[in-house]
């Protein structure tokens, strides 16, 4: 057996052994259930009487796909766990300092609140087979008048995990790439995003597609203004940190994973900016099926580019270590 | 109440890496895992070189960012003499303690599932014993005792060198304490 250890590996440094992708597609997926649940809640949020278009599905289908897209997300994080059956020890603790515990306890709340927007959601016709079963009945005269609270709740919660999913990140004082304020702040804002970009995908009502849209090129703009600062934060910080972000400008094979993601989120966020603000009419002008395939696809590259963060950020953290 | 601490005397290192092998063998340590290790470090520039032998293990720390992390109350700090230890039955396995931990003193023991760490071998303190690598090391390296006694060796060790504390910065105030072979560039 080697007892002299002498070089970077495994065995040194395990923080190359920590967290894997099962991990980083639980962020990517909380945060697209988080801004999905934002998004959908939107409309509701509304004073008007109409507030849903009528004939538009996707206010009935994202908000069930919130705890769905949910539920897989947690899913990979069970998986990453080495002690599965200790699973019920976050319930039965709270850790005020752990993001992780209060990340535990928020995903427990966030689950039922949008599982009552989403059956609040359904059209009456839809739920109708449900009623056999007396209480859902009860409960869906319960949530009728209450819609709107429960909207603003969902949306509420809907900002909570976005931003516990970077938090999860930023509170280790060891790992100097995810040590800063803002990360949780780029995460909320991609998780926003993404959620945007779905709701652009599954939309079948033009005005719909238009109105995501251009919601999605605001928080495309403020992700392109947060990623550059966060650099730039980064570099100009303590030796620790600055080091920390050199893999992403290393053009060592090394790293090339690393420097050819941020080359990705470099191109893929403005060219999704520019196909979105060529799409950008008046929802009665009507739009072609290949302004339609340019939304959908722009859509596409903006979830691309947010899986691609949360991948390159879990791993890239991992090799940061305090000086 | 004893605050248990460790000096290591690396100008007594000699890298014999006896206490890896006792701490393994005490603690029953998977054989490509360590909850202490002995890294070579060479600092400068070529042809003025100097290595020095650093004996890591788990610090101990007062303000354990692994304590913090820990989601199920696994990781806490026990009141009594300050040692950071494990409740093995509740650790889920989630890593946090692993990538709180800025020493990478921690690892998941991948055949128990559970995290695990160097605990100063807290059962021979129990029996009035070193830990097994202080007991083992041969130079003397390894210097063990607790802080509020005016005679034990590590306050005698304090008191007669400057020593440093690993990662000061990063206010983790850590409970090992290194006399180094050269001083801080």
């Amino acid at each position: 057996m080697e007892l002299t250890i002498t070089g970077a590996n495994a065995m040194t440094n395990p923080v190359l052994h920590i967290w894997d992708w099962r991990v980083s597609l639980y962020l990517f997926l909380g945060g697209l259930s988080a801004g999905l649940a934002v998004m959908s809640s939107l409309m509701h949020l509304q004073k008007k009487e109409d507030r849903v278009p009528a004939g538009e599905t996707v206010f009935m289908v994202a908000p069930w796909l919130v705890p769905v897209i949910l539920g897989i997300g947690m899913f990979f994080i069970f998986l990453d766990l080495d002690r599965k059956l200790n699973v019920f020890w976050f319930y039965l603790t709270i850790q005020p300092l752990s993001p992780m515990s209060w990340g535990s306890w928020g995903l427990l709340l966030f689950t039922p609140i949008c599982l009552l927007f989403a059956y609040g959601t359904m059209p009456e016709q839809r739920r109708e087979w449900l009623y056999r079963l007396p209480f859902m009945d009860d409960l869906a005269k319960w949530i009728k008048p209450r819609i709107q609270l429960i909207a603003l709740a969902n949306a509420a919660m809907g900002v909570f995990i976005g931003i516990y999913t970077g938090v999860l990140l930023s509170a280790f004082v060891a790992r100097p790439l995810w040590n800063t304020a803002i990360l949780p702040v780029l995460f909320l804002c991609s998780a926003m995003s993404a959620g945007a970009a779905l709701m652009i995908v599954l939309a079948k009502d033009q005005c719909v597609k238009l109105f995501y849209t251009k919601v999605d090129i605001g928080l495309i703009i403020a992700e392109m203004i947060i990623i550059p600062l966060f650099f730039y934060g980064q570099y100009v910080s303590s030796e620790s940190q600055r080091l920390s972000i050199m893999p992403f400008f290393s053009l060592s094979h090394e790293y090339l994973w690393y420097t050819a993601s941020l080359l990705f989120i470099g191109v893929v966020f403005p060219l999704a900016l520019v196909m979105k603000l060529a799409e950008i009419k008046e929802c009665h002008e009507g739009l072609s099926s290949s302004d339609i395939l340019k939304m959908n696809l722009s859509a596409g590259l903006v979830l691309l580019g947010s899986l691609v963060i949360r991948l390159t950020f879990v791993y890239a953290g991992q090799l940061s270590k305090l000086v | 109440m004893p605050k248990y601490a460790m000096v290591i005397d690396q100008r007594r290192c000699i890298g014999c890496m006896a206490c890896i092998v006792a701490c393994k063998a005490e603690n029953n340590v998977p054989p490509d895992q360590f909850r202490t290790r002995v890294l070579e470090k060479t600092e400068g520039q070529f042809p003025n070189l100097r290595t020095e032998l650093r004996s890591e293990l788990c610090n101990h720390c007062d303000n354990p960012p692994c304590v913090y992390n820990c989601p199920t109350r696994a990781s806490y700090k026990r009141r009594i003499d300050g040692l950071v230890l494990l409740d093995k039955k509740r650790c889920v396995g989630c890593k946090a303690c692993v990538a709180a931990c800025p020493y990478d003193a921690r690892y998941i023991d991948h055949n128990k599932g559970f995290a695990d760490k160097c605990t100063f071998c807290d059962h021979r303190i129990k029996e009035g014993k070193e830990p097994a690598c202080v007991a083992t090391c041969i130079g003397k390296s390894r210097i063990f005792g607790d802080l509020n006694d005016p005679k034990s060796p590590v306050r005698l060790a304090l008191k007669g060198h400057h020593a440093e504390l690993p990662l000061k910065s990063a206010g983790t105030e850590p409970r090992v304490y290194y006399i180094r072979r050269f001083g801080t560039e």
